[in-house]
């Protein structure tokens, strides 16, 4: 029941996470934040199961920090996602793979755009303009269909993506504790505002 | 439904004309009933040689990102293109590779060849077992219709226009006849000195 | 096959007190395969169907007709494909019943009100269906060609075309495009055509046509194709070969 949610505007990707970290039918911690910053200009949102994910998300994290270090050149969204996928591709057909599914946030300075990528755990990967993961997306997708545009400012992207959330607090049987939104644009990643 | 060649859908079409080849794809990838992107091509081209892959999307990706690099290697390695017919061998040896833990996949390979300028078409089951077809080849989610459309609308030494609209005509009619396929359609027809790629405009549902 | 289960099947015979006893179970269905299409124009309505009947990769008969004229002056034709004992019953029963109606009510059944009987007849076995598909053709109130097409539990639908049975899903599409005319543009004003009554000519070309390639990619179809068509005038029946192998 984690919301993840991205939708990309012209300028700026923006990133919400619910704040819940669920366990059974208890909420553990009402202040999770389910985003890894991978690099400058990337961040990882992932979901899925309990011990998986920050493992995959930190060991994805380090291993582009590694990559950097070594080469003193940051990594591209594209490229990033890309090793992203890899990885995830290659763990499907483990002994155990990892049950995390992603969404890739960056801005992508050599062309000045930003992109969006959503990675499940089969490793599909595919460039969209706004996508989310789990139940989210049953009752995001339809809102994002009607009201996303490419050519959306900040305000209006942020207005969509609280259209977003409203539903979702209306619709979802469980309270997520409210979400963390960011943003990632020309200068990096930044939290946007912090909901309760 | 936990069949994996039908979790992403998406369909293949490749036809034989006179002096020229078309493929054909639609750009679903959803995950179940939940369309996820309306962007999803599944036609790769290699050289002179193009390959529509459906079935599972990871192996989509995966096997399209491994045929680039071996025909990339191929390349450097015999210092010329791969033709179709050695690529379509590359692409069964390649699937039998993975006999016992198979990529899900309905792959189908289109070209002409560049020295004998004769059209090129093929499929393959998921280990690699190439079907040579002299008319036509289909693929994925709504592979019984495209049979049932391409049955009807092909007709022998078909020029590269004439080519264009039955491939696109029984592209269009099968996916909308299968739920997990549509969404757009991307078209190539391919003759010997000219690609042409048309993107076709679809129902959205 | 699970293995466990192929190993507790394979008990050694001593042990027989104690294994758990061996189920039987009889599957009441089986499928007979064949493929039926009904268009309907104007002043006509076809039924098509081809005349293979088998089980499994048997052929039982390569000449069974399952295409069927109920009784009455004003015939409709009616085809019920799938498991073909049920198909039999139903359109035995339904025979039966057009019959006594026009006996009980010194007048021929409707097309539209034999639909809604197809339907109650249908849906009087919603907990242990006839496994079949069923189209009925003829002519309507204002002598226009109607056809009606059935899933197993009566769900039903007056359409223009409908291909049922086996190579449905070969046949379903290329209506859509040839009857329908789907996807098709005008190429002068851009605009979709708008599909218009067919020649009793054309829809008998276009059945041949979408027999002939189902025949071609579906081993369940083929040996003969039988078309009965109905007009003011009663039923007509064709017979075109198809492909034996």
């Amino acid at each position: 029941m984690d919301v993840i949610l991205g939708i990309t505007t012209e300028k700026e990707v923006i990133v919400i996470t619910s704040r819940a970290a669920v366990r059974g039918v208890s909420i553990l911690k009402t202040d999770d934040d389910k985003t890894r910053v991978v690099a400058p200009h990337t961040l990882l949102a992932y979901t899925g199961e309990a011990g998986d994910t920050v493992q995959f998300a930190e060991y994805i994290q380090a291993n582009i920090q590694l990559h950097e270090m070594r080469n003193t050149t940051e990594l591209s969204p594209p490229a990033i996602t890309s090793f992203i996928r890899t990885q995830l591709a290659t763990s499907l057909r483990s002994r155990k793979p990892y049950n995390v599914n992603v969404l890739v946030a960056g801005f992508d300075t050599a062309t000045d755009k930003p992109e969006l990528n959503w990675i499940d755990y089969l490793a599909s990967r595919v460039k969209v303009p706004y996508a989310a993961h789990g139940y989210a997306a049953y009752y995001t997708l339809s809102l994002l269909d009607r009201w996303h545009r490419t050519d959306l400012t900040l305000a209006e992207g942020l207005e969509v993506a609280d259209m977003c959330i409203a539903e979702l607090k209306k619709r979802l049987p469980i309270d997520f504790k409210g979400v963390e939104i960011k943003v990632v644009d020309k200068d990096g990643v930044r939290t946007e505002k912090v909901t309760e | 439904m936990s069949d994996p060649s039908s979790i992403n859908g998406g369909s293949i079409v490749a036809m034989a004309g006179k002096d020229c080849v078309a493929i054909a794809c639609d750009m679903r990838l959803g995950m179940q009933a939940l369309t996820v992107s309306n962007d999803f091509p599944k036609i790769f081209q290699y050289n002179n040689s193009f390959i529509g892959l459906t079935g599972l999307g990871t192996d989509v990706t995966t096997l399209s990102e491994v045929f680039r690099y071996k025909v990339n290697m191929y390349n450097l390695r015999e210092e010329r293109d791969i033709e179709p017919e050695t690529f379509a061998n590359l692409v069964s040896t390649t699937l039998y590779e993975k006999r016992f833990g198979p990529y899900f996949v309905g792959p189908v390979v289109a070209g002409i060849n560049s020295k004998s300028g004769k059209p090129y078409i093929c499929g393959f089951d998921l280990i690699g077992c190439i079907n040579f077809a002299k008319d036509f080849v289909v693929g994925g989610t709504s592979s019984h219709q495209l049979f049932g459309m391409c049955e009807s609308l092909w007709e022998p030494d078909l020029e590269p226009e004439d080519l264009f609209e039955t491939i696109s005509q029984a592209l269009m009619n099968a996916q909308d006849r299968d739920a997990l396929s549509g969404w757009g359609g991307i078209v190539y027809v391919i003759t010997k000195d000219k690609i042409v790629k048309r993107l076709l405009k679809t129902r959205q549902d | 096959m699970n293995t466990m289960f192929a190993e507790q099947f394979n008990e050694p015979a001593t042990n027989h007190s104690t294994a758990a006893p061996i189920e039987h179970r009889f599957n009441p269905y089986s499928d007979n395969g064949g493929t039926i299409l009904a268009i309907s124009g104007a002043d006509y309505a076809v039924l098509a169907g081809d005349t293979r009947h088998i089980s499994g990769y048997s052929i039982n008969s390569r000449f069974q007709p399952r295409v069927h004229t109920l009784p009455g002056e004003k015939p409709l034709i009616v085809s019920a494909n799938g498991f073909s004992a049920d198909g039999e019953t139903l359109v035995r029963r339904l025979a039966q019943r057009v019959e006594w109606y026009s006996y009980n009510h010194n007048k021929p059944l409707s097309a539209k009100s034999c639909a809604r009987l197809i339907q109650t007849m249908l849906y009087g076995k919603r907990m242990f269906p006839y496994y079949v598909a069923t189209i009925l053709a003829g002519l309507d109130e204002n002598g226009r060609g109607a056809v009606y097409s059935f899933d197993p539990v009566g769900s039903y639908e007056r359409e223009q075309c409908r291909a049922g049975g086996a190579a449905a899903s070969l046949i379903m599409p290329f209506l859509d495009n040839q009857v329908n005319l789907k996807n098709q543009v005008d190429p002068a004003t851009g605009e979709p055509k708008i599909a218009t009554d067919l020649s009793l000519e054309d829809t008998v070309k276009l059945v041949k046509d979408a027999f002939s390639s189902a025949t071609e990619r579906h081993i369940q179809v083929g040996d003969y194709l039988e078309i009965k068509i109905v007009t003011k005038d009663g039923v007509s029946v064709e017979y075109f070969p198809l492909k034996r192998d």
